[in-house]
């Protein structure tokens, strides 16, 4: 779309809306939210970033060949993490420290988990939304 | 002995690890060979836990040794570790053969999308057989019925993907149902465990009556959708014979069969045989078993095409297992679940004979089929030995099925449907004896047909080949098989 | 009376049967997967309203714990959280099969496309129980 109003204000509004998605998928553990809720703000940024400057932009940011391999990528890390906390039960190995309630770190593998799981959620619709665009 | 107990668990786990690694390669000779070995190290598994649960009876696994009521439990006794180590040997040698057959059937980029879904289905197929969790079993079931749509629609003519939306429907319908049903479950019992539910379900079935037949209503229409019971059964045939031989054979032989067992966990584990009995579902599934099995069987024979003709095929065997479930008595859901095996390994076969025969001759109908006995010695052979056990010659385990199934009729007084079962049988033969007999002795049709080639690489057929012999073995050890899973059902 | 208290209930069940008649009778696709996203939601308002307890807060604990009769029960959202993803995956592929049929055949009533012929192969259409 050719319009220097709409590019201007998405230019200025997609740091903001993806700032949002971070803070949800980061404080998932102690608030409401989590990885697929903010990984979906995220890729709602992603898609109005699609819309507005065209597919040939968002080419030099976000590939889909890329968005495939980051999702295996991580894909693959939660299931090795969440594997270690599910077959670790067994042979009792080492619990990671489950900090202060409220805090930031805290909660054990659930924030690394959330983050995975927030780079799967907003490549996986980014990917879906990219299927319905025809251009 | 303790690291045991954690392989069904690392089964699901190395599968699904290996279907995200693949995305990692180029070439498609190394997807193949990821495939195939994470599939062999998972059969090595299945045969240690099938060996450990044959010394030491059924056991638990709870994932991350959490409470029962909180976590994830997995229940492997004799039935579960049996079917994991057939459906992982089925996996194993379909994709074996569809090394040398799906270059030719699908196009280049999608073959490693192929091999992604296959890893995700057999994955999801273990997690249905283990799981003790109805939750945990719904989603797998969603993944399941996802991955195989997808091994249907990778092959992209018009026919598949109006085949694979048409089976996408059905099963969605059957998904709302089977979820309707875990939230009425949950809602009057609290629990997402089998074994609890049954606790809760035995101490007060009597104040929630109507809701326990609404449930157990609702999970049976559910799984039925997606196992092709027999009104609900439209999707299969145009999904199952347009799909690519190594994708039809994985869909007719595992998926539904994983559904089926499934539906016997939620009736006779969930609510428990004394119970089931009380209610008129076990009438309505045996009726419709008896349904499938004729109508499935009267279709087939009008049938020209001859994975159609194999796929309506399906439809009848399903209608033998729910027919075993329907009879209400324990050693009926023991039949099943060897029918379940029986027809896991003929299936298969008989799906990667055909598609051997439609990739050499070039033809789909049957009738172009005459005195190809003489033309593809092998192959033929392998067919007519697995249209054998269809049809029940002693020994194969077709014949077995329903030899049992007909004692038990005898045993529970109902006479009347051994002659469903007799004719059935019968209208098999139909529909299988033409193709033999005209492929055998319908020389006099060769002079004037050209065949594309003489001979199938023997490299082709060695899959088929171990099928047919785990067929026959299944048959001789039929004894012994039934001794081993029917303590489970109390026997 | 009772099915007038339980208004979550009725409703959902009542939001289930709409949803199932329309994936069910409606041939146009697009308002079989709208009908297919009503029938899921229902099943969400049904268990999202078991998880419910009136008066009570959500389980998350920041500075004091209150004791179990404080919190509702989480595990109906957590489930429904998953459902939902079920959903969103489903109804994807459904979107994306529709559109392949949409280019190749022109519409999206599932009668018409049923009726059209694609590449025939010996199948028979005709005969009973096809």
């Amino acid at each position: 779309m050719d319009d220097l109003i709409l590019k201007k204000v998405v230019k200025f509004i997609t740091p903001c809306i993806q700032l949002f998605g971070i803070y949800i998928i980061m404080y998932g553990h102690i608030s409401p939210g989590g990885g697929f809720a903010g990984g979906t703000i995220i890729a709602s940024s992603l898609v109005l970033q699609h819309i507005t400057f065209g597919k040939n932009d968002m080419h030099f940011i976000f590939r889909k060949e890329m968005a495939l391999k980051l999702i295996s990528f991580s894909l693959i890390l939660y299931s090795l993490i969440k594997g270690y906390s599910f077959f670790g039960g067994q042979f009792h190995l080492p619990h990671p420290p489950v900090g202060v309630p409220g805090n930031l770190l805290s909660g054990g593998f659930i924030l690394p988990l959330n983050i995975l799981i927030g780079l799967t959620v907003s490549s996986t619709f980014y990917i879906i939304f990219t299927l319905f665009s025809n251009e | 002995m303790e690291l045991i107990t954690s392989f069904p668990l690392a089964e699901i786990f190395i599968l699904f690890i290996s279907a995200f690694l693949m995305p990692f390669f180029k070439k498609d000779k190394h997807i193949k060979i990821i495939s195939i070995s994470f599939l062999l190290i998972a059969f090595i598994l299945s045969v240690f836990t099938l060996m450990f649960v044959f010394q030491n009876g059924p056991f638990y696994y709870a994932a991350g040794h959490i409470d029962t009521i909180l976590g994830i439990q997995l229940y492997i006794g004799p039935v579960e570790a049996l079917l994991s180590f057939v459906f992982l040997f089925v996996f194993i040698l379909v994709v074996w053969f569809s090394f040398s057959t799906i270059d030719a059937e699908i196009q280049e980029n999608r073959i490693k999308l192929f091999y992604i879904m296959v890893n995700l289905l057999a994955a999801s197929i273990l997690g249905i057989i283990f799981t003790n969790d109805i939750f945990n079993g719904y989603v797998f079931i969603e993944v399941a019925a996802l991955t195989s749509c997808g091994i249907v629609v990778v092959k992209e003519t018009q026919e598949n993907i109006k085949a694979a939306l048409k089976y996408l429907i059905m099963s969605t319908i059957g998904s709302g149902l089977i979820l309707m049903g875990i939230a009425f479950i949950y809602a009057f019992t609290g629990h997402l465990n089998i074994e609890l539910i049954h606790q809760v379900v035995l101490e007060d079935h009597e104040t929630f009556q109507k809701s326990l037949l609404i449930t157990v209503a609702l999970f049976t229409a559910g799984l039925g959708v997606k196992s092709a019971m027999f009104p609900l059964h439209t999707w299969l045939p145009d999904a199952h014979s347009s799909a690519p031989t190594a994708s039809s054979a994985l869909l007719s032989a595992i998926v539904l069969k994983a559904f089926a067992f499934f539906l016997i966990k939620i009736l006779y584990r969930m609510i428990g045989f004394d119970l089931v009995n009380q209610f008129s579902i076990l009438t309505i599934i045996l009726i419709l078993g008896c349904c499938g099995m004729i109508f499935g069987s009267l279709s087939a024979i009008f049938q020209k095409n001859i994975k159609r003709l194999i796929a309506y095929s399906s439809i009848a065997q399903m209608g033998y297992v729910f027919f075993g479930i329907g009879l209400g008595s324990p050693f009926g859901a023991a039949i099943a679940v060897y029918h379940m095996v029986g027809h896991a390994v003929t299936k298969s076969a008989l799906f990667m004979c055909s598609g051997l025969m439609i990739e050499e001759t070039g033809h789909k109908t049957i009738d172009r089929y005459k005195g190809l006995g003489h033309e593809m010695p092998i192959t033929f052979a392998l067919f007519t030995l697995g249209a054998f056990s269809m049809i029940g010659i002693p020994i194969l385990p077709g014949f077995i099925s329903k030899w049992y199934l007909s004692l038990e009729c005898i045993h529970l007084d109902k006479l009347l449907l051994i002659f469903v079962v007799l004719s059935s049988s019968l209208l098999n033969a139909v529909y299988y004896f033409p193709i033999l007999i005209n492929g055998f002795f319908g020389i006099e049709n060769l002079q004037d047909k050209e065949y594309r080639s003489k001979k199938v690489p023997v490299k082709k057929t060695i899959p088929i080949a171990i099928l047919i012999l785990a067929m026959i073995l299944i048959g001789a050890l039929s004894k012994n098989i039934l001794d081993f899973i029917s303590p489970e059902f109390g026997l | 009376m009772t099915l007038l208290h339980n208004y979550y209930e009725s409703a959902s069940i009542i939001l289930f049967g709409i949803g199932l008649c329309t994936l069910m009778l409606n041939q146009n696709l697009i308002k079989k997967i709208i009908g297919m996203n009503i029938m899921d939601t229902s099943i969400f308002l049904f268990l999202v309203s078991k998880g419910y307890i009136a008066g009570r807060s959500a389980p998350i604990i920041t500075e004091n714990y209150q004791g179990v009769n404080a919190y509702v029960n989480p595990i109906p959202s957590a489930l429904i959280l998953t459902g939902i993803v079920v959903a969103v995956s489903v109804t994807a592929f459904l979107l994306a099969l529709t559109i392949k049929l949409y280019e190749s055949y022109g519409t999206v009533d599932l009668e018409e496309i049923l009726k059209m012929k694609g590449d025939d192969h010996g199948v028979n259409n005709k005969l009973p129980f096809s």
